[in-house]
């Protein structure tokens, strides 16, 4: 089941869009954590988590994301979700993600917020 | 105007298969006679009606055929059959024209014997036609270009229209077989009912028969009555083919194929499919490309299902909608429609009644009305709605909505559907105490099952009887120990009580139905199921195995498991038929008689149980009265991702009680949080998660238990600056009750999640940002 490691990324602008696919557990996790943590250490501050292809997350997966916007809000760097699925964004929801990022319906939705202002 | 011949009908002729053709005796007697009257000038008109692909088309070709084929009385005029197929593609009126005198010129050749011209070029097929004696024929080409060159799409109708009826003469009349007629009511620029306006004086002249067929009689119908045309023409509905012509149609298909259906069950194939040819012969097909054989009932009703879900009857119906309704969200607003009509027989004639049940703007409401119509799908006389009955469109209807709106797998609702068609067959299962502490002998001893190989002796009645009967019990052990014929047991995760394979539907139970893996591998490949029946009666007669086949045939279907993969026990009480024992063999079911069944226990280290177990640790929520739960336990190793396993069957559970799928989500998501928690601080020694789903039609109940010292509750420091220890606040908000019992024995977690709005049911919504606090679960 560690087949569920999927993970992919790509750079838009000064952006960077992760895309988290499978099961977000402890393992996808960390690794997304360690992908956004190399491309802050190259300078990118903008990132886009798309749970488009994400089957599902537990709370071991979604500790690892808290972690990762508090970072990103240490570093004052922007973030964005996009694609979440309605059981996922009730899930931020409750772990009060949701209150420090903002989640759309579309990348290109997300990615035009993350590429306005500062 | 030179062409090349494009479309329709040529199409329908060629398609037309004349030793296709089976019945309709009466129609045609009826349409002959009318054809035949215009030798001596009386023209009769019909109106040919029914929903589409029911076989009008065929009619029309037959009654050509054998307009062409047979000489009359003898002598001249002959009946010259002209048929013609409006169409959609040919909606502008120059496009029309064009190929109407094109078809005609060509098929008028035809009949007097002159070779297919090489080249479809009107001119040189004047000069044809004039060797023949028919002069006149330039003339109204001469006018058709001219018309043509000036953009006068009405005239060119007029011009060709007009022509044919000229053209009769001693040697021949004109019989005018027009299909489709419905699509002359949409031709570009052109006022609704034109076609028949040109057509009026030669109708009322009462000189030629004049055939019109469509699928949209109320459309016709109209256009009729405006002309003052009504009474001159009878109405003539197809439906399906009499009960005896659709039978030496499945003789004719099924040898033309190489197929067989046994000849019992030709009747019920045929009410199966509302006796329509079009759908006979997609069956055969679906067998033939298959490759499969039918042997019975239940093997018809399969195949049918597949067909109507996934094969043939489904791509049939599938195209049609996706022709008819282009755009998706329509075409769903249609299917939900049709289906709540069609199959949940809502009560409904009214044009209002369509429309709000339709729940759309009027305007779009209307248009998918007038699409049925128009399609044929639908009456409508005097404001009357009438909807035609074809139970295979009220089965792909239903396989839509479940597939569509509920989300179910294909199988599922193939199983739903050939269960519902096998409900009256099946007898009611043994009940009662004696019974139950049997069946749960069984299922304690197949949960200790491992991927061990016991004497295949164990399952086959016949063979142990035949070397035992009459031994001693230690002669018996001995003779057991020396067989080398063996089978590999699986090892089960999950066995499950009462079985039914659809919610809501009739029962179809098993006493046990039991999931397991070869060589104890938990993938797809190495999953089995074993169906298993203890029977109640005392003597198992040959109806009680063909009943237990049925069933497992419906549980394979329903799990898309191929039938090696699917192991059929049946355990008797006492006795059982010859005949039975025969039947058992002849399907692979394995069967064992008491005796084997307490050798089987003893290799376990259990004997038959003396009084009803209780399970292993019964839930705290009491089933509803009159309703057995659906019950499936599953025993998880705590190691990583073991939890989706959990979620999955979890899926499958919440499957049976068509949970939407938002719901479904919020089900899976606490069962893995609930394992998670379990895996993580249990301190658990066996290392092992038991759970439990209970599925009544209220409510599914899931119970994680571990052998632990108790579920975290809270966040430890440590995990706050981890950010976790979410687990309990999930799933608080994610189901609609918590309890969380910790005793010496371990923790049991219990969630709730009510399927009906109920008591204290608080609705799916999360309460925000988590700031309200949820109800206290203990």
């Amino acid at each position: 089941m560690t087949g569920n490691l999927t993970i992919r990324t790509r750079a838009e602008g000064e952006t960077v869009v992760v895309y988290v696919g499978g099961y977000l557990n402890s393992l996808l996790g960390e690794e997304v954590e360690r992908v956004v943590r190399e491309r802050f250490d190259s300078g990118v501050r903008r990132v886009l988590l798309h749970f488009g292809e994400t089957r599902l997350v537990n709370s071991i997966g979604i500790s690892f994301v808290i972690g990762i916007v508090e970072k990103v809000m240490e570093r004052e760097g922007r973030m964005a979700f996009c694609e979440v699925s309605r059981i996922n964004r009730d899930l931020f929801q409750v772990t009060g993600l949701s209150k420090y990022v903002p989640s759309f319906e579309t990348e290109k939705d997300a990615l035009e917020y993350l590429a306005g202002g500062t | 105007m030179a062409g090349v011949r494009l479309f329709g009908t040529m199409g329908a002729e060629a398609s037309f298969r004349e030793e296709d053709f089976f019945g309709r005796e009466e129609e045609l007697s009826a349409l002959m006679r009318a054809a035949t009257e215009g030798a001596r000038g009386i023209g009769s008109s019909f109106m040919i009606y029914g929903p589409p692909n029911i076989g009008k088309t065929s009619l029309l070709l037959k009654l050509a055929h054998d307009l062409r084929s047979s000489p009359g009385d003898g002598g001249p005029p002959r009946p010259f059959p002209f048929y013609f197929s409006f169409s959609q593609i040919l909606s502008h009126p120059l496009a029309l024209s064009q190929h109407f005198l094109q078809e005609f010129l060509l098929q008028l050749l035809r009949f007097l014997g002159d070779p297919q011209p090489a080249a479809f070029d009107p001119e040189t097929m004047c000069d044809r036609l004039a060797t023949y004696g028919f002069t006149g024929c330039r003339e109204i080409l001469a006018a058709h270009t001219k018309y043509t060159s000036a953009g006068d799409g009405l005239s060119a109708l007029v011009n060709a229209l007009s022509f044919p009826f000229a053209a009769g003469g001693d040697l021949f009349y004109p019989v005018f077989l027009f299909d489709d007629f419905q699509y002359t009511g949409k031709l570009q620029s052109i006022p609704d009912g034109a076609m028949l306006s040109i057509l009026r004086p030669y109708i009322k002249s009462g000189h030629y028969p004049m055939l019109l067929s469509g699928s949209s009689p109320g459309r016709v119908t109209a256009s009729l009555k405006r002309e003052g045309l009504f009474g001159t023409f009878q109405m003539l509905e197809v439906g399906g083919l009499s009960p005896e012509a659709s039978l030496r149609l499945w003789g004719h298909l099924c040898e033309r194929r190489r197929v067989g259906i046994p000849a019992p069950l030709l009747p019920r194939a045929s009410e199966r499919l509302g006796r329509i040819p079009v759908y006979q012969r997609m069956l055969v097909e679906e067998m033939f490309f298959r490759n499969v054989r039918v042997d019975d009932a239940v093997g018809l009703e399969n195949l049918y299902a597949l067909s109507v879900t996934e094969g043939k009857l489904n791509r049939y119906w599938r195209e049609f909608f996706e022709n008819t309704f282009p755009d998706r969200l329509r075409r769903g607003r249609a299917i939900r429609f049709l289906k709540r009509v069609l199959c949940d027989r809502f009560p409904l004639d009214t044009v209002e009644g369509a429309l709000s049940l339709l729940s759309a703007s009027a305007a779009e409401g209307e248009e998918i009305l007038s699409a049925f119509e128009f399609k044929g799908l639908m009456k409508a006389d005097l404001d009357q709605l009438t909807f035609v009955g074809d139970p295979v469109l009220a089965d792909f209807l239903f396989w839509a909505f479940e597939r569509g709106v509920l989300g179910k797998g294909g199988s599922q609702v193939a199983s739903s559907i050939v269960q519902a068609r096998l409900s009256q067959a099946a007898p009611e299962p043994g009940q009662g105490v004696e019974h139950a502490r049997r069946v749960a002998t069984v299922k304690e001893m197949m949960r200790k099952w491992d991927p061990r190989e016991v004497p295949l002796l164990l399952f086959d009645y016949r063979r142990f009887r035949d070397k035992f009967g009459g031994k001693g019990l230690l002669e018996v052990v001995i003779g057991m120990e020396r067989e080398t014929a063996r089978v590999r047991l699986p090892k089960i995760t999950s066995v499950s009580t009462g079985y039914r394979a659809h919610r809501g539907g009739p029962r179809f139970d098993f006493d046990l139905v039991a999931y397991g893996f070869l060589e104890g591998d938990f993938s797809e490949q190495n999953l089995v199921l074993w169906a298993v029946d203890v029977v109640a009666e005392k003597n198992l007669a040959a109806r009680g195995v063909e009943h237990f086949e049925n069933r497992c045939r419906l549980l394979a279907l329903e799990k898309g498991l191929p039938a090696e993969r699917l192991r059929k026990w049946m355990i008797l009480e006492e006795t059982t038929d010859p005949a039975a024992m025969d039947l058992a063999s002849q399907y692979g079911i394995h069967l064992s008689h008491p005796t084997q069944l307490r050798l089987f226990l003893n290799l376990f280290g259990l004997e038959e149980l003396e009084r009803e177990p209780e399970g292993p640790r019964p839930p705290a929520g009491a089933a509803p009265a009159g309703e057995k739960p659906l019950e499936y336990e599953l025993v998880l190793p705590m190691k990583a991702d073991s939890e989706v396993v959990a979620a999955r069957v979890a899926e499958s559970v919440a499957a049976f009680a068509s949970v939407d799928p938002d719901t479904v989500d919020r089900i899976k998501m606490a069962v893995i949080e609930a394992c998670i928690n379990a895996f993580e601080h249990s301190a658990s020694a066996s290392g092992k998660v038991r759970l439990r789903y209970l599925l009544t039609p209220e409510k599914i109940e899931l119970f994680v238990q571990d052998d632990g010292m108790g579920f975290r509750a809270g966040k430890t420091p440590e995990e706050s600056k981890r950010n976790r220890g979410w687990g309990l606040k999930l799933i608080r908000e994610l189901v609609d009750d918590v309890e969380i019992s910790t005793g010496p024995e371990g923790t049991v977690v219990r969630m709730v999640k009510f399927l009906a709005p109920g008591p204290g049911d608080p609705g799916p919504e999360p309460q925000g940002d988590g700031a309200t606090p949820p109800a206290e679960g203990r």
